[in-house]
């Protein structure tokens, strides 16, 4: 293995969840009590934060000595360079932007997509005068084509999201409309007396968001709605922005725990309620607290987006990992095929 | 105004006039040439403007078609045309294809007008381009101007449509470029020259759409104006635009309406020209002419003075000559300067002084020789009165003396008191003949004319009275502020006496002697007149001449002494007769009479007596 897109640096969720993902794969876990600790698969050989890691394998692994003997890790390098990587054959695997694995499968690469586990929304901040009225949120989120945003700019590697938990998890998001209603969008925004100007914020580093926002400004502006994109780095203060786009990851494939989560990310940000749902909750708990969070109008989830991996041709036994999982490098192994010199041992 | 400081301001108002008329013609053709310039130079930027608009559009038609003949776009066309076809993996083609082709704008739209993939604006795929299905033969429209959308809003652009085929169906190709900044700045501007473009995105005036080479135009509300005409009314005007109070500042401003297909007002380019130079040659003429005139002045006063004086001072010495003959200085003599007109004048008027003396001298020997014939003729004949009585005596006491002894004492006595008198009479004609050739010279004192006027006529009241004569009425009207004149009394009374002896003669049957006296400036005038027989006109002619006169036994003197008496003085006589009616003498005497010029005889000054009276 040569190349893994993860590093020490966070100033991204993704980036974050790179160096989870690390620390997981070399990091002891205690498995409980009385019991012996997990020995990790990997040992750190090199580390220098944010650009380069050499994972080898460890022999004392609890689950067995690694397949591959060592894992490079090249971090901070862009979605461009590493599909570029993996089509040249300079890496095994890597991350890629969910929009461009349709064109990275289209040029011959292997493209593993994980169950739709990231929820990317419309969110609307407490605190903004604009955005009081529940009509100015509302007429908008009636206006975005989330189909379109599926199918054009997620090349249909996706699904539209009406609720905050996948169709997968909750089982009840179909319950959560998807379809774009501008009529109803241009009608209630004609009720709104000062109809306001409305700035959508979107990650200036994020090409998908970009899209996205730009779409709902366009969807917006055919349904007469005035809304500007406005690009702020990650982290940046919402400060004077009416809507915001976030990107919400689940981190356990269990409802609950992921709605939790989401509300507890949510709740300071639009003011949603993010009190603790029993424990365990009932799907109609589940349901219910979920059902009042979107009619809140505080937050329209847009579309569900999977995790994309590419894969050069000799990686083999790869799965995404799903919520909550971490990337099975321990179980992955390489397909190199036979050198000459081996060739002619066997003769 | 002397003739040098008329000359003069002639002289400089002439300068002045020819240096403004200059001035001012030359400003006029100067602006007007500046305005032609000017002109030339706005269209030929404007022609500029439409051969790089037609250049830029046959570019863009050629791109947008080699777009449309590329094979990914075939294969578009191919696949969009397949039952089912998935044209979310086209969405994001038009971004390469315009970077690659040095688009701004490219939208791929599909048979319907659906935006399959936008390059200006990639978020509006699935979105209609309605236009673009219109009914319309794009390869011959050619390029076109066109409100294009994008996501920082409406743009000015210049566009193309090519279209491809493939059964039924077509792909519609629409490309283009903004025209905005850049294409300003790709405008070669001679100096003084800018171009602006007004974005005509809005219904009413925006500031912000109006652009120049550099981005956003600085004072846009100022073409405010401009633009709303065009609004108004589509067609190329010009219009001015002070930016300051100095006219430097000033440009001229050439719009050009930029339509789009259906012929809507889309853009207006504005064409600046400064005025600058303009105004700066303006001043410089100004300033140039003023400092002409200021030096033209400067050489004109010089040469007015020196041509003035070189013309007027023959002109001057003409007229202290003419003065001088006025005077009696007949010996007035002027130098003569070149060959011109003046120098003619000159040489005239030494040639009319030369013969006017010539002509006086020959009248003095005339007048001197008639005199002297005068003379020997009055001579002769008051001689011959006396002379016949002495000769008869002395014949009849010849012939006493040879015939009567007896006789002879008594006609010895009878004949020598006979001869003792005419020998007196002889002695009294020589007497007056010696008395007026002892005219004394006049000794001035202060004297009024009324005292000696008065003495005179006290001196005949009692003749005028006289028993067996008519009488004479005398009247007087003197005037009582008569001033006193610098002049001898005793000479002025012997005048006076003459002319009232004179009038008396002439009134043998009685009449009205009049005198009158009267004063104007400084001057005293007499007159002196009588009710009398009048005279002839030829009688008048000859009046002061001495030794002449109309009487039977005058001398012929009385006339001649006043006339020698008031020429004295400095004053002239003339006199007025009617006959039947009257004479009268009128006498100017100054206040001061002049030296006496020695050179000048005696003056003759006379009116005829009215023609036919």
């Amino acid at each position: 293995m040569k190349s893994l897109d993860a590093g020490a640096a966070v100033a991204s969720p993704a980036e974050a969840d790179g160096r989870d993902q690390l620390n997981a794969l070399v990091l002891d876990r205690r498995a409980g009590d009385g019991m012996p600790p997990l020995i990790a698969p990997f040992k750190m050989a090199e580390w220098e934060p944010g650009k380069h890691a050499t994972l080898v394998a460890n022999d004392d692994a609890s689950g067995g000595r690694p397949f591959v003997a060592s894992v490079q890790v090249e971090m901070g390098r862009t979605a461009r360079d590493r599909t570029l990587d993996l089509e040249l054959g300079k890496a095994d695997l890597a991350e890629i932007p969910v929009e461009q694995a349709r064109q990275a499968a289209d040029r011959g690469v292997r493209v593993s997509l994980s169950q739709p586990d990231e929820l990317l929304a419309l969110v609307f901040p407490a605190g903004r005068a604009a955005t009081e009225d529940a009509r100015v949120r509302e007429a908008p989120a009636a206006a975005i084509d989330r189909a379109s945003i599926v199918n054009f700019i997620l090349q249909k590697n996706g699904e539209a999201a009406g609720g905050l938990l996948p169709q997968w998890s909750s089982g009840t998001a179909f319950l959560f409309p998807t379809a774009a209603d501008p009529d109803r969008a241009k009608e209630l925004w004609t009720q709104i007396a000062s109809a306001p100007k409305l700035t959508l914020r979107y990650d200036s580093g994020d090409p998908l968001e970009q899209s996205v926002a730009e779409r709902i400004v366009v969807n917006a502006r055919e349904a007469g709605i005035s809304v500007t994109a406005q690009a702020l780095q990650a982290g940046a203060p919402a400060a004077g922005v009416d809507g915001l786009l976030m990107r919400l990851r689940m981190p356990s494939p269990a409802p609950r725990a992921a709605l939790v989560n989401f509300l507890s990310v949510l709740g300071p940000v639009a003011n949603i309620d993010a009190s603790p749902l029993p424990d365990p909750a009932t799907p109609q708990d589940i349901y219910d607290r979920e059902r009042a969070a979107i009619s809140s109008g505080r937050v329209a989830p847009l579309v569900w987006l999977p995790q994309a991996y590419g894969l050069s041709a000799r990686v083999r036994n790869w799965k995404a990992p799903g919520p909550g999982e971490t990337w099975p490098l321990a179980d992955v192994w390489l397909d190199i095929p036979p050198s000459p010199e081996s060739e002619k041992e066997k003769q | 105004m002397t003739f040098r400081a008329k000359l003069f301001w002639v002289f400089t108002f002439a300068l002045l006039l020819s240096v403004g008329m200059i001035a001012a013609g030359v400003t006029v053709v100067t602006r007007r040439a500046f305005e032609d310039l000017n002109q030339q130079h706005s269209d030929a930027l404007v022609q500029q403007f439409q051969r790089e608009f037609e250049r830029r559009g046959q570019e863009i038609v050629h791109r947008v078609q080699g777009i449309a003949d590329a094979e990914p776009t075939v294969r578009m066309a191919i696949d969009l045309n397949r039952p089912k076809s998935d044209v979310s993996i086209y969405v994001n083609d038009a971004r390469g294809v315009s970077k690659a082709h040095q688009l701004d704008i490219l939208d791929f739209a599909g048979n319907d007008g659906s935006i399959i993939s936008s390059a200006e604006w990639p978020a509006r795929f699935g979105y209609k381009l309605g236009w673009v299905t219109q009914p319309e033969d794009w390869p011959a429209r050619g390029a076109f101007l066109m409100k294009a959308e994008t996501p920082e809003g409406p743009t000015l652009a210049l566009v193309s449509v090519a279209t491809v085929r493939v059964g039924d169906n077509n792909v519609f190709v629409a490309g283009g470029q903004r025209l905005g900044r850049e294409f300003l700045a790709s405008l070669v501007l001679p100096q003084g020259m800018r171009a602006l473009l007004y974005l005509n995105l809005d219904p009413n005036f925006q500031p912000t759409n109006l652009l120049d080479a550099n981005g956003s135009a600085n004072d846009a509300e100022r073409f405010a104006p401009i633009v709303q005409r065009e609004q108004q009314q589509p067609g190329e005007q010009t219009a001015s635009i002070n930016w300051t109070s100095d006219p430097a500042t000033a440009e001229n401003f050439h719009a050009l309406p930029l339509e789009g297909r259906q012929k809507e007002l889309l853009g207006v380019l504005l064409v600046g020209n400064s005025q600058r130079e303009v105004a700066v040659l303006e001043n410089r003429i100004i300033w140039l002419a003023l400092a002409v005139v200021g030096l033209g002045l400067l050489i004109g006063s010089l040469l007015s003075w020196w041509g003035a004086a070189r013309v007027t001072r023959p002109v001057r010495e003409l007229a202290e000559g003419a003065h001088k003959v006025a005077a009696g200085n007949w010996n007035a003599h002027v130098n003569v300067h070149g060959g011109g007109e003046i120098g003619q004048l000159g040489r005239a008027f030494n040639q009319m002084t030369q013969q006017l003396i010539e002509q006086r001298e020959r009248l003095v020997q005339s007048e001197r020789v008639a005199a002297w014939r005068e003379v020997a003729r009055r001579l002769a004949h008051e001689l011959k009165n006396p002379l016949f009585p002495l000769q008869t005596t002395v014949e009849n006491l010849q012939r006493a003396k040879e015939q009567s002894t007896d006789q002879f004492e008594e006609v010895f006595r009878e004949s020598t008191g006979i001869l003792l008198s005419e020998i007196e009479n002889m002695k009294a004609i020589t007497t007056r003949f010696s008395d007026f050739a002892k005219m004394p010279q006049p000794e001035l004192g202060p004297v009024n004319l009324n005292e000696v006027v008065r003495s005179a006529i006290k001196l005949f009241e009692a003749q005028f009275g006289a028993v067996g004569r008519p009488p004479i009425t005398p009247e007087l009207h003197l005037e009582e502020n008569l001033p006193t004149i610098q002049a001898d009394p005793a000479l002025l009374h012997r005048a006076l006496e003459n002319l009232i002896l004179n009038a008396m003669d002439a009134m043998p049957a009685g009449g009205v002697l009049m005198l009158r006296t009267a004063h104007a400036n400084g001057d005293v005038q007499l007159e002196i007149s009588d009710t009398g027989t009048g005279l002839t006109p030829e009688e008048c002619d000859r009046l002061f001449t001495p030794y002449y006169t109309t009487k039977q036994h005058g001398t012929g003197l009385g006339l001649a002494i006043v006339q020698s008496v008031v020429s004295d003085h400095g004053g002239r006589i003339t006199v007025e007769s009617e006959t039947g009616v009257g004479t009268s003498f009128h006498i100017d005497l100054p206040n001061h009479p002049p030296r006496r010029e020695p050179s000048i005889p005696i003056t003759f000054e006379k009116e005829k007596a009215k023609e036919g009276a």
